[in-house]
């Protein structure tokens, strides 16, 4: 019994170094990610940074970078809740959506693409008589994805607004009863510019940036084609952290990105990190910005819900 | 009777849990129904709850928003897999992927002959499989056999370490870093076949190369040694040498590039002191070279430079190479020796296309067409090559081509070359055929690559 007992403790303790060793295993490792359908692009664009920030919190006991990528919002979130990730780069209504469903912390702005904000832009084709949201009555508008700030939420604002009343449609041949706007999805720039240049839609909303890259907009199609309608300026994309990663990591990650711009050695990783330029304090205009954001996004999702 | 009310409710029961699915997906407005079968105990609280969710949820998708119900699929290594170029194979955490891919290009030519006859014909000038992958986050590789030619021929050969930022460093046989011509693929080369310059180009070698890439600069240098198909009954040391490349692009926009480059490479010949330089003309159904140094003997070292330029403004390129060559021949020996050749050519998309650039390697790659018809583009090359020099009568051609390309799809292109062929009296493939020979060839590739 004697000796059952002693196996008995040296198992207990075994197990108990076993889960600490576990357990400090996740602690010393920074997880980075963002929602992808192209894993493998998106890896190269986190690994320089997320290796960047590590190197700066050895002394805070991050030894390892992990990259996790969700492939939608909903994975990304549970991953939130069970602590799989702690730092998402993402576009604001993502980062939003994640602050509303874990208390994810938004830490700082990032200039994605070396643009601090970008806005909406409403498209038609030249000549078809759209010269104004309203405009829009018993026709049909071309969105990307429902996950995207600048061709889902903003536009739908914009719309709502405007006092027009929408209505989802499931493929590009239907229209919309009466006078609701009919909205469809192309899940692409390119089809969004596409598709309003072939006059299979009405018009297409997606944001300026856009607008000015021929991969997206074509420049033959660009000349048949009127801006009819600008939103307000979004912050271009923010960085997110779980809500309870320990504050001196947040704290640190947050001095690392707004101190990186001035570090030369890091011009490679903010190159890798979507062409990023700097990143900057979530200052009052910022939130001035976000809390826009943050009406349009719960209007859109009340009105979506009440429809 | 009670037995039957029971038996009918219990049928009842079971064609609406099967209808349940399809009900859903047909008509979100179940509620009021559900409450009575609720009720009169047709389905329990909790598959009303359930159905309830379902129907909820579904309304969601109604409005395109995605059902906020959290599955419990959530496998970190879990695996996209694609199937657009290629098959693509990649972890959601980056760490690993696997691709498939290949090329077949075939070609056909008729020559026009001028003083003897050139075989018309065709070819598969290149059928190729490619495989290529990641390995715990940072281990690379590829390996690409070439069919083309009847047999398997090993191309692009090695593993790369990517655990730097920006730079990586490739071990195995890949293109040493000069011309910028050469290292274009030839998925998206403009022209059929490279420029005569092209023969002084070093192609792929086994070694060891580094690679870096900045915002507007490339840098990349290796040290090579022969290729992988060389003669490996021939006893002696295989030349070795260093080849670097660098790369400034102050203009790198989706319609707007330009491109500086400059490339140099040194060979020491070791005991293989035997150097030849031959080159088809823009053409490689017929094997005939022209020009052709013959077997160069006492060739201590081999020393070449290149220079490169290239501007795309909207749907217009214009891109020119001048390489150099110097032979330095042992002492004692026969004089040193120079060689050189350049070309220039500008392209039209008709179409409105750009040619895309790829500013991480400083070289050109695929072009998108914009239309459902696909893109067309014109293009118009001189090149031209020296191979006489000394005691060396190799040759000189100036060569005019003519290019119209049909991209159908990114993937999938027609070119058609005319090639109008101007060779001069040392043009005679070192004896084998009559010099000032001056064919005209028409020319035709179908490809496709995936």
């Amino acid at each position: 019994m004697y000796l059952f007992r002693n196996y008995l403790l040296v198992f207990n303790i075994l197990i108990f170094f076993q889960v600490s060793i576990f357990a400090n295993n996740r602690d010393s490792i920074l997880v980075i990610g963002k929602v992808s359908n192209n894993p493998q692009k998106h890896y190269s664009y986190l690994k320089p940074m997320l290796n960047y920030a590590v190197s700066h919190m050895k002394d805070l006991g991050i030894k390892k970078g992990k990259v996790l990528m969700a492939r939608d919002n909903n994975q990304m979130i549970q991953y939130l809740q069970e602590g799989k990730i702690d730092w998402i780069t993402e576009s604001i209504f993502s980062a939003l959506i994640y602050q509303q469903t874990t208390n994810a912390e938004l830490l700082v702005r990032k200039w994605k693409k070396h643009s601090p904000n970008y806005y909406t832009i409403f498209i038609s084709k030249k000549g078809n008589d759209i010269n104004q949201l309203t405009d829009l009555k018993g026709r049909k508008i071309v969105l990307e994805d429902p996950g995207s700030s600048t061709a889902f939420y903003v536009p739908l604002m914009e719309m709502i607004n405007a006092g027009l009343t929408l209505e989802f449609l499931h493929s590009v041949e239907k229209k919309p009863s009466g006078n609701n706007v009919g909205y469809i999805f192309a899940n692409s720039e390119i089809n969004i510019a596409t598709w309003v240049f072939k006059g299979l839609v009405d018009a297409g909303a997606y944001n300026n940036e856009d607008w000015k890259k021929v991969d997206h907009t074509p420049v033959v199609f660009r000349k048949k084609l009127n801006i009819f309608h600008k939103s307000d300026t979004l912050p271009r994309s923010i960085e997110v952290v779980r809500n309870d990663l320990p504050d001196p990591i947040k704290k640190r990650l947050k001095s690392i990105l707004l101190n990186i711009e001035n570090d030369p050695s890091a011009r490679n990783v903010l190159f890798a990190y979507q062409k990023t330029k700097k990143f900057d304090e979530i200052n009052e205009d910022i939130n001035n910005e976000l809390n826009r954001a943050r009406i349009v996004l719960n209007k859109v999702h009340e009105n979506l819900n009440s429809l | 009777m009670t037995m039957i009310i029971q038996c009918l409710k219990k049928i009842n029961k079971l064609i609406f849990l099967i209808l349940i699915p399809s009900l859903v997906q047909a008509n979100s407005d179940l509620k009021p129904l559900l409450e009575v079968l609720k009720e009169n105990e047709t389905i329990s609280s909790e598959q009303f709850e359930k159905i309830v969710d379902a129907v909820d949820n579904n309304d969601k998708n109604n409005l395109g928003i995605p059902a906020q119900i959290n599955t419990k699929k959530n496998d970190e290594k879990e695996l996209l897999i694609k199937i657009d170029n290629g098959l693509k194979i990649s972890t959601y955490d980056g760490s690993a992927n696997f691709s498939v891919g290949g090329r077949m290009m075939i070609d056909t030519a008729y020559y026009s002959d001028d003083k003897q006859p050139i075989g018309d014909g065709t070819e598969f000038r290149r059928a190729r499989i490619e495989f290529n992958g990641k390995m715990y986050e940072v281990w690379s590789y590829q390996l690409d056999v070439e069919f083309g030619g009847g047999s398997a021929d090993a191309k692009e050969v090695f593993l790369s370490y990517d655990g730097f930022t920006n730079k990586r460093i490739k071990i195995g046989q890949n293109k040493a870093p000069f011309s910028l011509e050469e290292l274009t693929s030839s998925k998206h080369t403009t022209f059929m076949e490279n420029a005569l310059p092209n023969v002084f180009a070093i192609g792929r070698r086994v070694g060891i190369l580094y690679e870096s890439y900045q915002e507007n600069w490339t840098f990349a240098a290796g040290f090579f040694g022969e290729s992988f198909d060389n003669d490996v009954s021939k006893e002696g040391d295989e030349s070795w040498g260093l080849s670097g490349r660098t790369t400034f692009t102050p203009v790198s926009e989706d319609t707007k590039v330009l491109h500086f480059g400059a490339s140099l490479n040194y060979f020491d010949q070791e005991d293989n002191s035997e150097v030849r330089f031959r080159s088809r003309p823009e053409s490689h159904v017929t094997d005939t070279r022209y020009l052709d140094t013959g077997k160069i003997k006492d060739v201590e070292k081999q020393y070449s430079y290149g220079l490169e330029f290239a501007a795309v403004l909207g749907p217009f390129s214009f891109q020119t190479e001048y390489i150099n060559t110097h032979l330095e021949r042992k002492i004692g020996g026969a004089d040193d020796l120079d060689f050189f050749g350049y070309y220039m050519y500008g392209s039209w998309f008709i179409t409105g296309e750009s040619r895309a650039y790829k500013s991480k390697s400083g070289k050109f790659d695929r072009v998108k067409p914009l239309n459902e018809f696909g893109a067309i583009e014109l293009a118009l090359r001189y090149s031209m090559v020296d191979l006489t020099n000394g005691s060396v009568t190799g040759g000189e051609t100036d060569q005019y081509t003519f290019g119209l390309n049909w991209y159908i799809k990114p993937n999938i292109k027609i070119m058609g070359n005319y090639v109008r062929v101007d060779n001069d009296i040392n043009a005679d493939e070192d004896g084998g055929v009559i010099g000032d020979d001056d064919p005209n060839i028409w020319q035709m590739r179908f490809q496709l690559d995936f």
